[in-house]
């Protein structure tokens, strides 16, 4: 149980540091490090991407964007569901991963 | 509570909270060290990857330590000064730095100019006491003033009596140069935030992009723009609001144009330049200030291994054409390749 609470303020402390994470009109894909895909959340669409380790498939649906279909063996990215802002999607295994921030998740600011 | 339950609970859990927390059980991300310092006259954030041992790190910390004592332009005993003092040296690291200065110098057109040192003092950029030089003052300094000044051969630099020099545009640069230096040559990843110049090193262990925050002039909570960066790079910003002082209604910059020996005075708010070298990063974001949009359009058409971002005072962003879809959070013009 005191675990279990020492993950809900986990949770909690995750969700307040995003709180102010707005929708994004367009994710970002990224495979192996790599830009591979830039997508417009406004347009309905499904894109297949191709990194090293596997693949995974995107669906795009009313503004949302999910990853519907993967080679991966957990299926995390998957189980993240239909998303339009940040935190990230992140399919580590296939090294794949979707960022929607367009101003929160920064990890250096350049002064 | 079983294994079980204790699973159903955490995993809805750990769904809210993000799910890159999601524990994987195949490629663990590796923890981040972080530490800060305070170096060459700024704070430094230093973050690496894998770095367990911690030996990375205090390699780091040693490296910056030491820039810091030879190149101070104010500290009585660093090389430079002993330079500034004695006016000839055969130390390889200002001799190095002094050969890039000049050529960056020339590339564009004096805008980086290495020997403003007394300038700055007078008008109190290095000492905290600013105000406006009395006519005639800055005219008397420039006899001791521009790049024309410095003799370079291969293994030494001379510098006449009152010509001082201060790598203040260059060095923090190349202090980043050096780290990812020995990031690379260690195979480990990190960003590194050295007073504003950033360097990320490698790729994030996460395999996605850095996202960088470069900081709106007017307010410093927020980001102008996000850019998204792949690999090891240099962003370097110069700005009018990073250090400058105010008399009489007007805002006088740390940057001083070599032409006029005085605070830069255009419509620009920053520059931000990526590029593969910090050094040449920093210099540049500098020489472009100096220059302003127009001119350095025209060097960066020239010269095309660098990106810039131009901050008006208006508002306008202005992105080269290379940071078009690495760019977002803000509305920009593109500039005509």
């Amino acid at each position: 149980m005191i675990l279990g609470a020492v993950f809900l303020l986990l949770a909690a402390l995750t969700m307040l540091q995003y709180r102010n994470a707005a929708p994004s009109a367009s994710a970002a894909v990224y495979a192996d490090g790599i830009l591979v895909q830039t997508v417009d959340l406004s347009v309905d669409a499904t894109y297949r991407i191709e990194s090293v380790e596997g693949w995974n498939v995107l669906t795009v649906q009313d503004g949302k964007l999910a990853v519907t279909a993967a080679s991966c063996p957990d299926g995390d990215c998957i189980r993240c569901g239909a998303k339009n802002s940040d935190p990230p999607i992140v399919c580590l295994p296939n090294r794949v991963s979707v960022q929607f921030s367009e101003d929160g998740g920064v990890d250096a600011v350049v002064r | 509570m079983t294994k079980r339950s204790l699973a159903c609970l955490l995993i809805p859990v750990l769904l809210l909270a993000g799910c890159n927390l999601l524990p994987d059980a195949g490629v663990k991300p590796r923890e981040a060290s972080e530490q800060s310092i305070w170096a060459m006259d700024t704070q430094m954030d230093l973050r690496l990857y894998g770095d367990e041992e911690g030996n990375l790190m205090q390699s780091l910390i040693a490296i910056l330590n030491s820039l810091d004592r030879e190149l101070s332009a104010t500290a009585p005993d660093s090389k430079l000064t002993a330079l500034n003092e004695s006016g000839w040296t055969d130390d390889t690291q200002i001799v190095f730095l002094t050969t890039r200065a000049l050529a960056i110098s020339e590339q564009t057109g004096g805008a980086l100019d290495i020997t403003m040192l007394p300038v700055s003092r007078r008008w109190g950029f290095t000492t905290g006491s600013y105000g406006v030089p009395y006519s005639g003052e800055l005219e008397a300094l420039r006899d001791n003033v521009g790049m024309d000044k410095i003799t370079l051969t291969e293994k030494t630099v001379s510098i006449p009596d009152g010509t001082k020099l201060d790598f203040g545009a260059l060095a923090k640069g190349y202090a980043a140069d050096l780290c990812r230096a020995e990031l690379e040559q260690a195979g480990k990843s990190g960003v590194l935030s050295l007073g504003g110049n950033l360097q990320t090193v490698g790729t994030k262990p996460d395999g996605s992009a850095w996202m960088i925050g470069v900081q709106d002039p007017d307010d410093p909570g927020r980001y102008a723009l996000t850019l998204r960066l792949n690999g090891s790079k240099a962003i370097v910003t110069s700005g009018d609001y990073q250090r400058y002082f105010i008399q009489d209604n007007i805002r006088y910059c740390h940057i001083l144009d070599p032409k006029t020996l005085s605070p830069v005075r255009g419509n620009l708010r920053a520059v931000t330049v990526v590029t593969d070298e910090g050094l040449r990063a920093d210099a540049l974001s500098t020489a472009l200030f100096v220059l302003g949009r127009e001119a350095g359009t025209e060097l960066w058409r020239s010269q095309r291994d660098f990106e810039v971002i131009w901050m008006e005072e208006d508002g306008t962003i202005w992105l080269t054409p290379g940071l078009k879809d690495l760019a977002s959070g803000n509305d920009f013009e593109v500039i005509e390749p």
